[in-house]
C-alpha cells in the first residue's frame, strides 16, 4: 500500500524568543494523501503558517514526527530539506513575493535556478512560459511586477510555484491581499492545479474559498480539529473527517 | 560555464541579475576598492618595472653572481704579473681600465668631451673641466683649444681573455674578440652600443689617440656588444694589441692606467692564491689586493623584495579601507533583500548557494575592478612612459611596458578584496530563516 504524501503525528512547536515561551502548536495529527486538496482555518496567531512551514520544512517541530512519502524527515539535515522543498512543493504567500527588477517569467525561472539541478536558458524559459500559460497569463511574461495587477501577480506566483512540478502546492493566505473577484480567480487557478494532480494545502479565513477544497480542517489553541468541532468553529462540517485528524481530539475529550 | 555545476551557475547567473539590478550600488563599492587595488596594480607595477631595469644588466656590469672578483692597483708590474698568471686560463679574466681613448680625426675636439653619451651631447654634461685657484675652464691653462672634429671620446678596457663566462655580452653585430692567435698591430676592437651611435652617425676615421701611447694606432672595429653600460661609450680590446702600443717598461697600462678587475670563477681559489702571492712578491701590500664575490643580483633582488613588501603592506592597507567600503555596501544589501534570500530558500536554494550569490556579486564586482585599475595603470603608463629618462639605474623608456605580473596583481587584489568584502555579508544570506518570509 502506498504511504500518505504527508503525515504528521503529535507535531508541536513552540515559539522561543523574548519573554515567556509560547507553544504554537500542541500535538497536530494530519494526514495528506497524493493529490488531495485541504484547508486549514483558524484566527489570527492560531498557528497555521507555522503549522504551514513546518509542513514545508521552513522550520523543524520541537516535538512528534514528520513523515513524507513514509519516511520519517522529522530530522533531516538542511540540505536535504532544500531538496525537497525544491522537488515536493510549491510555496504561494499573501504577499507575492515578486523579485522587482525581474520579469515574470524570470521570477518564474528564480525557481529553476536554485542549484538543485541545472536547466539549459532555453529549457528555462519554455518551462516558465508552460507554467505561466497554466495560470492564464503567458502574454504577460516580458512584464515585471509593477505593470501587473495584484491578482496578475499572484498567478506569477503560483506559476513559480508550479514550475517545478510539486507534488503539494502550500499556499499562504493567498488571497489575503486581493479582492473578492481576484481571490476567487486565483482560488480557480489553485483548484484548477489540483484537477492535474498536485496536492494543496490552503491556509486561510475564507470559509468559502476553503469550502472548495477536499477537506476542512480547523487549528485551534494549537491542535487541529474538522471543521465545525473546535470551540470557536463557526463552520458546520460539511467534509468527512478522517480518524487520524480526529485522533488527538477524541484523546483530549476522552 | 562549462565545468561548473548547477549550484555555482545558479550563484553566478543570479549574482550577475544582481549587479544588473542594483547598478549604483556596484558602482559604489567598485568606487571604494578601486584606490585599493590600483595601489596594489601600482606597487606590482613599480616593482616588476624597478627588476627589470635594475636585473636587466646587472650581470652584464657587475658579473654573474658568485664570480670571485679582485680589484688591484694601477702598477705597470702588477699588470705584467697579472697578464702572465693569467694568460691561456679559462677560469680567470683581467680586464685593464685604459682610461679615455678618442677614436677620430688627429688633433679635433671629441664630439663626446669627457665620454660622454650620444643623446647629450652639446648639453655641456661631463665635458672635462680644469679649475686652479683663478677659476674654472674648459681648456687646460696655456693650451690652445681644439676645433671640433670628427671623433668620439670613449673609455677602452683591455681584456686578457674572454670575459663573457663572467659578464656574459650579448653580440649585437659582428664578432667578438679572438684571444687565441697573435696579438695585432692594429688593435681589433668591439664597442659598446652607445660608441656604435656615434660610428653610425658620423664618418669617424680609424686613428686612436691614447694616453700615454707611443703612437697612434689605427684600430679595426669588429663587433658592437650591448655591455649594460648605456651611460657612456665604451670599447674592449685585447689587452696585449694595446700593450704593443706602450713605450717600454710602462707597463700594460701606461701611465693613465686606471686599475685592474680580475673576475674569477668562484672555484678558483689555487689560481687567486698565485695571483696573490705573486702581487705580494713584488711588493703590492696584501691589504691594496681586495677581492669579493659577486652577489649583486641576489642583493639587488633582496632590497627590491623588502621595498615590495613595504609597499604592499601600505597598499594591503588601503586595499582594506576598499573592502570595508565593499562590506559596508554588502551588508547594507543583505539587509534589503532579506525577503528575496528568505524565498530563493523556500524554493529549494541551498544555504551555500545564496552565500555564492552574495559572493559571486562581490567578486563579480572585484573583478571589474581590477579591470578598470589595470587599464588605468596601463593607460597611465603608457602616457608616462615616454618621458622617464633612464639612464643608468633608472628604468629607461623601454623598460616602462606594463607588466603582466601587475595584471595579475590587480585581479588578485580585486578577488581578495570581493571575497573579504563579500564574506560577512554571505554568512549573513545564508542564515535568514525562510520564516521570515510567511511571517512578513
Amino acid at each position: 500500500m502506498t504511504p500518505p504524501l504527508i503525515e504528521l503525528h503529535g507535531v508541536t512547536k513552540t515559539l522561543r524568543g523574548q519573554g515567556e515561551p509560547r507553544p504554537i502548536l500542541k500535538g497536530v495529527d494530519l494526514t495528506i494523501g497524493a493529490g488531495e486538496s485541504v484547508a486549514i482555518l483558524g484566527r489570527s496567531g492560531s498557528g497555521k503558517s507555522t503549522l504551514l512551514s513546518l509542513i514545508g520544512l521552513f522550520d523543524r517541530p520541537d516535538g512528534g514526527r514528520y513523515l513524507l512519502h513514509g519516511e520519517d524527515i522529522t530530522k533531516i539535515p538542511e540540505s536535504r530539506a532544500a531538496r525537497l522543498r525544491s522537488s515536493e512543493f510549491g510555496f504561494i504567500f499573501q504577499r507575492f513575493f515578486l523579485l522587482k527588477h525581474l520579469t515574470a517569467a524570470q521570477n518564474v525561472q528564480m525557481a529553476l535556478v536554485n542549484g538543485q539541478g541545472w536547466l539549459s536558458a532555453r529549457k528555462r524559459r519554455a518551462k516558465a512560459y508552460e507554467a505561466l500559460e497554466r495560470v492564464g497569463i503567458a502574454h504577460l511574461a516580458k512584464q515585471r511586477p509593477a505593470r501587473l495587477s495584484g491578482g496578475e501577480q499572484q498567478r506569477v506566483a503560483i506559476a513559480r510555484a508550479l514550475v517545478r512540478q510539486p507534488r503539494v502546492l502550500l499556499a499562504d493566505e493567498p488571497t489575503g491581499a486581493l479582492d473578492t473577484e481576484t481571490g476567487n480567480l486565483v482560488i480557480d487557478v489553485l483548484h484548477g492545479a489540483t484537477q492535474q494532480g498536485c496536492g494543496l494545502v490552503l491556509v486561510t479565513h475564507d470559509a468559502d474559498h476553503a469550502a472548495r477544497m477536499s477537506r476542512v480542517l480547523r487549528l485551534d489553541d494549537g491542535v487541529l480539529h474538522p471543521d465545525g468541532v473546535g470551540t470557536a468553529g463557526t463552520a458546520s462540517p460539511r467534509h468527512a473527517v478522517r480518524p487520524d485528524t480526529t485522533r488527538h481530539h477524541e484523546q483530549v475529550l476522552s | 560555464m562549462i565545468g561548473l555545476s548547477g549550484g555555482y551557475r545558479s550563484a553566478l547567473i543570479i549574482g550577475l541579475q544582481g549587479i544588473r539590478a542594483r547598478k549604483t550600488r556596484t558602482l559604489l563599492s567598485m568606487i571604494s576598492l578601486f584606490l585599493g587595488v590600483l595601489a596594489v596594480v601600482v606597487v606590482q607595477a613599480g616593482a616588476e618595472i624597478a627588476e627589470r631595469a635594475l636585473l636587466s644588466n646587472v650581470d652584464l656590469v657587475e658579473g654573474i653572481d658568485g664570480t670571485r672578483k679582485l680589484y688591484l692597483p694601477a702598477d705597470g708590474k702588477a699588470g705584467e704579473v697579472i697578464m702572465d698568471t693569467l694568460a691561456g686560463r679559462s677560469d680567470g679574466v683581467g680586464v685593464v681600465s685604459f682610461g679615455p681613448a678618442i677614436i677620430g680625426e688627429p688633433g679635433v675636439a671629441p664630439l663626446n668631451p669627457g665620454a660622454m653619451p650620444f643623446d647629450q651631447m652639446g648639453m655641456g654634461f661631463g665635458a672635462p673641466v680644469y679649475c686652479d685657484e683663478n677659476g674654472c675652464y674648459d681648456t687646460l691653462p696655456g693650451t690652445v683649444p681644439q676645433p671640433p672634429g670628427q671623433a668620439v671620446e670613449l673609455y677602452l678596457n683591455g681584456l686578457t681573455g674572454d670575459i663573457r663566462s663572467f659578464k656574459p655580452f650579448p653580440l649585437l653585430s659582428g664578432e667578438w674578440l679572438d684571444f687565441s692567435g697573435e696579438p695585432s698591430l692594429a688593435p681589433r676592437i668591439v664597442v659598446n652600443k652607445e660608441a656604435a651611435k656615434f660610428f653610425s652617425a658620423y664618418s669617424i676615421p680609424a686613428e686612436m689617440r691614447l694616453n700615454g701611447a707611443i703612437a697612434n694606432p689605427t684600430p679595426r672595429i669588429i663587433g658592437v656588444v650591448d655591455d649594460g653600460q648605456p651611460w657612456s661609450p665604451a670599447a674592449y680590446v685585447r689587452a696585449d694589441e694595446i700593450a704593443n702600443w706602450m713605450p717600454p717598461n710602462a707597463g700594460i697600462a701606461g701611465p693613465m692606467g686606471g686599475g685592474f678587475e680580475v673576475f674569477m670563477t668562484p672555484d678558483s681559489h689555487e689560481l687567486e692564491q698565485v695571483l696573490t702571492s705573486r702581487l705580494v712578491a713584488i711588493g703590492i701590500p696584501a691589504e691594496h689586493i681586495g677581492g669579493f664575490t659577486v652577489n649583486t643580483r641576489e642583493a639587488f633582488e633582496t632590497q627590491l623584495l623588502i621595498m615590495q613588501i613595504i609597499f604592499l603592506g601600505m597598499a594591503s592597507l588601503v586595499l582594506l579601507i576598499g573592502v570595508a567600503g565593499i562590506l559596508n555596501v554588502g551588508l547594507a544589501t543583505v539587509g534589503e533583500r532579506v525577503e528575496e534570500f528568505a524565498l530563493r530558500r523556500a524554493v529549494g536554494t541551498p544555504r551555500f548557494i545564496l552565500a555564492g550569490i552574495v559572493l559571486a556579486e562581490t567578486l563579480l564586482t572585484g573583478l571589474l575592478t581590477a579591470g578598470a585599475a589595470i587599464a588605468f595603470a596601463a593607460l597611465a603608463l603608457k602616457v608616462v612612459g615616454p618621458y622617464m629618462g633612464g639612464g643608468g639605474y633608472i628604468p629607461g623608456p623601454e623598460n616602462v611596458s606594463f607588466p603582466w605580473q601587475a595584471a595579475v596583481a590587480g585581479v588578485i587584489a580585486g578577488l581578495v578584496g570581493g571575497l573579504l568584502g563579500g564574506l560577512i555579508p554571505a554568512i549573513r544570506a545564508a542564515r535568514i530563516p525562510i520564516a521570515s518570509v510567511m511571517r512578513a
